[in-house]
């Protein structure tokens, strides 16, 4: 317990906190414009159906993406793309600026017990990490409702599928505060941590989607379909899509894979950092 | 004012552990390409300012590293006041410690840095003050790390060894860039401190700085042990090179009448023996009749013993 306060207060007295908070929100107001606009013209109001067969896997996607279950579960997560991001640099931040700064030695002198410091940190950071989603969420869920309704459409905010969706996502800002822990552990350098796990989790995530659709359609290789699921980002929207699409797995294959990604460099993070030298 | 005066507690803390005997056995740090610490051993005892001394890549900071489970040491082990550091139940309560390398957030002012260890220590808050007000940093408290000089940077890290009012105290280098009243007032410090039956274990390059400060020293070279033992000890040891200045008219008259000594002639008129005590060479020269216009043993400093101890050992490896 007292180790946590001390890693809220390590957390709260510089300023990185508020400087991500301001990111994730105008990185949230700038993404929900963006599904806003995409809902609207991608999704409710195609002209002349957008020439996409409706009994096509695509056209049966869009189909079940219109109802207002699954609309309100999509808008209502908006942000999480980007908020996702900041918890995991902050995640990376924690642990990256005991060597930055040169306190790992402090901490590890008052602390021995290396893993409960990093215990202490993925709950300090999950918790930053659900109140990002707090805040986000409230954003959200008014901006959403007023989005709906001006579609004509009844938001579906008391349906089981979306608050799901919506408390999932809260589960995905705490599990990537402690992705980024495991990542600021494996590369220390605080520029090297940050601007690899940005580049993977931006590029990566487009590489990956590009690299399936190229095999899928040059290669006929479907399988190839089911490995993007694999990629934490694209887990973590999977996990927080109110209802099953088709040609999709089940929301909670995404879950399993974020939890898994979370448990693996989490522990393997503590397992280094309890054999690695502080000089 | 001795700042020992200083250590006003708002709670009791007393240390965790009583005893704070530090025993180094057979400490071995084997990096790729050096042995950094090769099979130490030495004693710590409690009540004395020890200090413990090498050339440049002796392996000091390597060793108190271990000590203090930062490192993890290939073989041997150390202990303080009879457990590991890993192992006692608070750590801060029960040793200090100023590192080479330890520093603090930039953008974090030294009071919040502070705080964050009382946090952790389950410390008050306002033992961070406390020490603040003790290291004389009090007046910069509010201020950013970033905007601290060196001197400042080092004060703020004994007061935050200084925390939980340790048992035990290890400082790597503790002197660097603190000013001469800076120096001043951590020798009056730590001495005051040892006085009261606390472990001060003090690396240090400032040889003189260590004659005036240190009871013991911890003499190592290439990671291996040279000399270890109370400052008297370790400079009597080495009389063997204590020589005997002597001015006199007659040099010559007063060398025929000394057996076994061995002299070099600096200036004329002058000689520097060796081998023979400042009173067989006055009375050779009453018995031979040869006026002595200065007569000094010049004992060797610990500077002088040092360098004589460290010669020939591999320095940096
Ligand atoms: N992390 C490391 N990796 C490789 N070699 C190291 C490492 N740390 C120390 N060494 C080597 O171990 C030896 C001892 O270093 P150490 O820092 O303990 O010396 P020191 O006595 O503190 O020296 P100084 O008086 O300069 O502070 C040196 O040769 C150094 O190069
Ligand atoms: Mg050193």
């Amino acid at each position: 317990m007292n180790l946590i306060r001390s890693e809220f207060r390590k957390i709260r007295t510089t300023n990185v906190w508020w400087l991500f908070a301001i990111g994730a929100l105008v990185l949230l107001a700038l993404s929900f414009t963006i599904n806003a606009l995409n809902m609207h013209y991608g999704v409710l109001h195609q002209p002349d159906g957008g020439g996409v067969d409706p009994n096509s896997e695509e056209g049966a996607q869009l189909a079940a993406l219109a109802t207002p279950v699954a609309l309100t579960s999509y808008m209502v997560t908006s942000g999480q793309y980007f908020g996702l991001m900041f918890v995991m640099l902050l995640g990376i931040i924690t642990v990256t600026n005991e060597y930055y700064h040169q306190t790992a030695t402090t901490t590890f002198l008052t602390t021995p017990h290396r893993t409960r410091v990093i215990v202490a940190k993925a709950v300090a950071g999950g918790f930053f990490g659900v109140l990002l989603w707090v805040i986000t969420t409230a954003i959200t869920i008014p901006a959403t409702a007023i989005f709906l309704n001006g579609e004509g459409i009844t938001p579906k905010f008391g349906d089981p599928d979306v608050i799901r969706a919506m408390l999932l996502n809260g589960v995905a800002y705490a599990l990537w505060a402690l992705i980024g822990i495991g990542i600021g552990v494996l590369i220390r350098s605080q520029i090297g941590a940050t601007i690899t796990a940005m580049v993977v989790y931006t590029v990566g995530t487009i590489a990956v989607s590009i690299i399936v659709t190229v095999l899928k359609n040059v290669l006929h290789w479907n399988w190839v379909d089911n490995i993007q699921w694999a990629m934490p980002s694209i887990a973590s929207g999977l996990m927080t899509s109110g209802t099953d699409l088709p040609g999709q797995p089940h929301y909670w294959v995404g879950a399993l894979v974020l939890i898994a990604w979370a448990a693996v460099t989490g522990v393997i993070g503590t397992l280094i950092l309890r054999k690695r030298d502080i000089a | 004012m001795v700042a020992v005066d200083g250590l006003v507690h708002t709670v009791p803390m007393g240390s965790e552990i009583t005893d704070g005997e530090i025993v180094v056995s057979g400490l071995t740090k084997h990096y790729k390409q050096v042995r950094a610490v090769d099979g130490l051993s030495f004693t710590v005892k409690p009540g004395r300012v020890t200090g413990f001394l090498g050339p440049n890549g002796a392996g000091k900071t390597t060793t108190l590293r271990m000590v203090l489970n930062l490192v993890t040491p290939t073989a041997g082990t150390a202990t303080i006041g009879g457990s590991r550091y890993a192992d006692l139940a608070a750590p801060l309560q029960s040793v200090g410690a100023v590192l080479e390398a330890s520093s603090a957030h930039k953008g974090r002012t030294g009071r919040n840095h502070l705080r964050v260890l009382c946090a952790a220590a389950g410390l008050p808050d306002t033992r961070a003050d406390e020490v603040l007000e003790l290291v004389g940093l009090a007046p910069a408290a509010k201020r950013k790390f970033k905007g601290y000089s060196l001197g400042m940077k080092q004060r703020l890290g004994i007061a935050a060894a200084m925390l939980g009012d340790p048992q035990v105290l290890i400082l790597d280098e503790p002197a660097n860039g603190l000013d001469p009243e800076g120096i001043r007032w951590m020798r009056d410090f730590l001495q005051a401190l040892a006085k009261r039956g606390r472990t001060i274990l003090v690396s240090s390059h400032l040889l003189s700085e260590m004659e005036l400060l240190a009871d013991d020293v911890v003499i190592i070279a290439a990671g291996r042990l040279v000399a270890q033992g109370s400052v008297e000890e370790i400079i009597g040891n080495a009389s063997s090179v204590a020589k005997v200045r002597v001015r006199t008219p007659k040099p010559d008259a007063l060398l025929a009448a000394l057996t076994g000594a061995t002299a070099e002639r600096p200036e004329d008129g002058v000689l520097l023996l060796s081998g023979v005590t400042a009173e067989q060479v006055g009375d050779a020269a009453l018995a031979a009749g040869v006026a002595l216009h200065e007569l000094v043993a010049e004992m060797p400093d610990l500077e002088r013993v040092f360098l004589d101890l460290t010669a020939g050992k591999e320095a940096i490896r």
